[in-house]
């Protein structure tokens, strides 16, 4: 592999696991939902 | 629909209902097709244009798609014409929509098919069924044997082993169904994607420590496989056609245009996010296709046979890895086995997701309960399959159905989509909407995109693949008895679909429903 593909490789997978966690992290550490009011939808 | 149907149609978690949507989009295609297109367009270049289309299209349409449901939903809608109809503010737009129940239909009547092979093959590798022996070449003869016979592409008119497994899994697509988003959908899902993660990871796992197997072969090694895809060839972003295939590649991926977030997000509460859910669905999706559709299938293939052994689409993945498993000895067989079943519940978490949008349309516009519902879509999408595994020579059914709606409609639908988002029901609004409830706030630019750039972008990809493949695809199909036949089923479940759309609009205005999106919600202008 040369030096273009490492780069592109590791931009790629740098950029989709980061945004992923990144996407995660900030879901869980939402606040909580809130669960169904009796008597609505 | 009574007490127990609409507790059922609820979604349990907010990461329940973006794991589905997630488990809908990630399929075959993350990890066969995404592959074979990037090593032909430029390798790593290809990723330049790949970004470029999801961030200037599926990212956006894909937000639109979740807004208009959420919206439609908060009217009293979960179906795709009648969704559309609240957002296209009219009878046009909402028989358009029947687009949004004749793709995931149609889809699923192939798709199930495919889905049968992958469990058929994940079974054969648990129970030792797969004996590929002798030289390289027989292997690969052997291999290519066992996929027509387990397919029929070689002749018509076979019911085989593989129509067992096809039974198998349509009765599993239709228990999780019926047993709602909640009990069904989202807890499947649920298991099945972090499963999914993990049988990537330990395919490989084992693809990256392969070294060189071959010493006679020192060139087929790993880094040279991984460079086989990702060393960038510049010269190929001067073609029109790597853009093409790039935009085509992000947009069948994230299933936008699908129908399928627009009934998903339909029963989304009113607080709920969209804005950070849509957007870790598209997160979800391209870490399969690129962190592992990426590394695991041409690098295998590649190691052990060479840049002539790696190919894309189904020839890699049910003729060429199995060569591919055999060589690596005794673990091969569980390789095997963790790599089709990975492809197997890719394909599951999709499948479900192409008959609820149905169900849900049958119910609403019919008037019916949700088994009825599914009863009725299990039938017709049934029939369909049972066409498409009965015609399987040369996979003409199958191939004419995947070109015609599971591609052509999805532009078709996705255009229609960004126009009434964008043009009828207005940017402003659709703002409005995503904003409502979101853990993200989604910069503003993206609806300058939303309104100018995604619709300008889309009709110059469906321009360029009319030109290039429409008509090739009209010459193919010239004198071809199946595929003319394949065409008349389609156009039987399109006016089946009008004529529910024409029922289920005297229903709607009979029980008092804004179906043409005429009354505003409050702090939304016309």
């Amino acid at each position: 592999m040369n030096t273009g593909g490492w780069i592109f490789m590791l931009v790629s997978l740098a950029l989709v696991w980061g945004t992923t966690i990144w996407a995660y992290i900030r879901l869980l550490s939402a606040p909580a939902e809130r669960p169904d009011e009796p008597g609505k939808e | 629909m009574n007490n127990s149907d609409k507790k059922k149609m609820q979604w349990g978690t907010r990461v329940g209902v973006i794991l589905a949507v997630a488990g809908s989009a990630v399929g075959l295609g993350n990890f066969l097709r995404f592959p074979g297109q990037a090593a032909a367009h430029g390798g790593g270049a290809f990723m330049i244009p790949y970004i470029a289309a999801l961030l200037l299209l599926a990212l956006p349409i894909g937000w639109c798609e979740w807004a208009m449901a959420r919206y439609g939903g908060e009217k009293g809608f979960h179906s795709g014409p009648a969704i559309m109809g609240v957002v296209g503010r009219g009878r046009v737009a909402r028989y358009f929509g029947i687009l949004a129940v004749l793709i995931p239909m149609v889809v699923y009547m192939y798709y199930v098919y495919i889905e049968a092979w992958c469990l058929r093959y994940a079974w054969e590798y648990l129970v030792g069924g797969v004996a590929l022996t002798g030289s390289i070449d027989e292997q690969v003869k052997t291999a290519g044997t066992f996929f027509s016979q387990t397919t029929g592409t070689d002749t018509n008119g076979v019911l085989n082993m593989s129509t067992v497994f096809w039974l198998i899994v349509v009765v599993l697509n239709i228990v999780l169904v019926y047993r709602g988003l909640r009990g069904g959908i989202e807890k499947f899902c649920q298991f099945a994607l972090p499963a999914m993660a993990v049988l990537a990871v330990i395919v490989l796992i084992r693809v990256l420590t392969l070294g060189t197997p071959n010493p006679a072969y020192p060139e087929q090694n790993v880094l040279n496989g991984l460079g086989y895809l990702w060393n960038p060839d510049f010269s190929k972003l001067t073609h029109f056609d790597t853009w093409l295939a790039a935009a085509g590649q992000v947009f069948f991926s994230l299933s936008v245009g699908f129908g399928v977030i627009l009934n998903y997000a339909s029963y989304l509460k009113k607080k709920d996010d969209i804005a950070l859910s849509g957007f870790t669905a598209s997160a979800t999706n391209e870490l399969f296709e690129v962190g592992f559709g990426g590394l695991i299938t041409i690098t295998a293939a590649f190691v052990f046979l060479g840049a002539s052994g790696v190919g894309g689409g189904f020839g890699l993945g049910f003729q060429t890895l199995p060569v591919v498993f055999e060589q690596m000895g005794a673990i091969g067989r569980w390789i095997g086995f963790a790599w089709f079943f990975l492809l197997f519940l890719a394909a599951i978490t999709s499948s479900i997701s192409m008959l609820q949008p149905a169900k849900a349309f049958f119910e609403e516009a019919l008037g019916i309960s949700s088994g009825k519902a599914i009863a009725w879509v299990s039938a017709i999408c049934g029939l369909g399959s049972l066409w498409v595994i009965w015609f399987s020579k040369n996979m003409v059914a199958l191939d004419t159905m995947d070109f015609w709606v599971g591609t052509f409609c999805i532009f078709v639908l996705a255009t229609v989509q960004i126009i009434c988002f964008g043009w009828v029901w207005g940017v402003k609004n659709g703002a409005r909407e995503i904003d409502q409830g979101a853990l993200i706030r989604i910069p503003r630019v993206f609806l300058f995109i939303m309104k100018y750039v995604a619709p300008a972008y889309l009709l110059v990809v469906l321009a360029g693949f009319t030109y290039f493949d429409l008509r090739k695809k009209l010459g193919e199909m010239a004198g071809n008895p199946v595929a003319l036949w394949t065409l008349i089923i389609i156009g039987a479940v399109v006016m089946l679909l009008l004529a529910m759309v024409a029922i289920g609009e005297r229903r709607w205005r009979a029980a008092g429903m804004d179906l043409d999106g005429r009354r505003l919600l409050p702090g939304e202008s016309k």
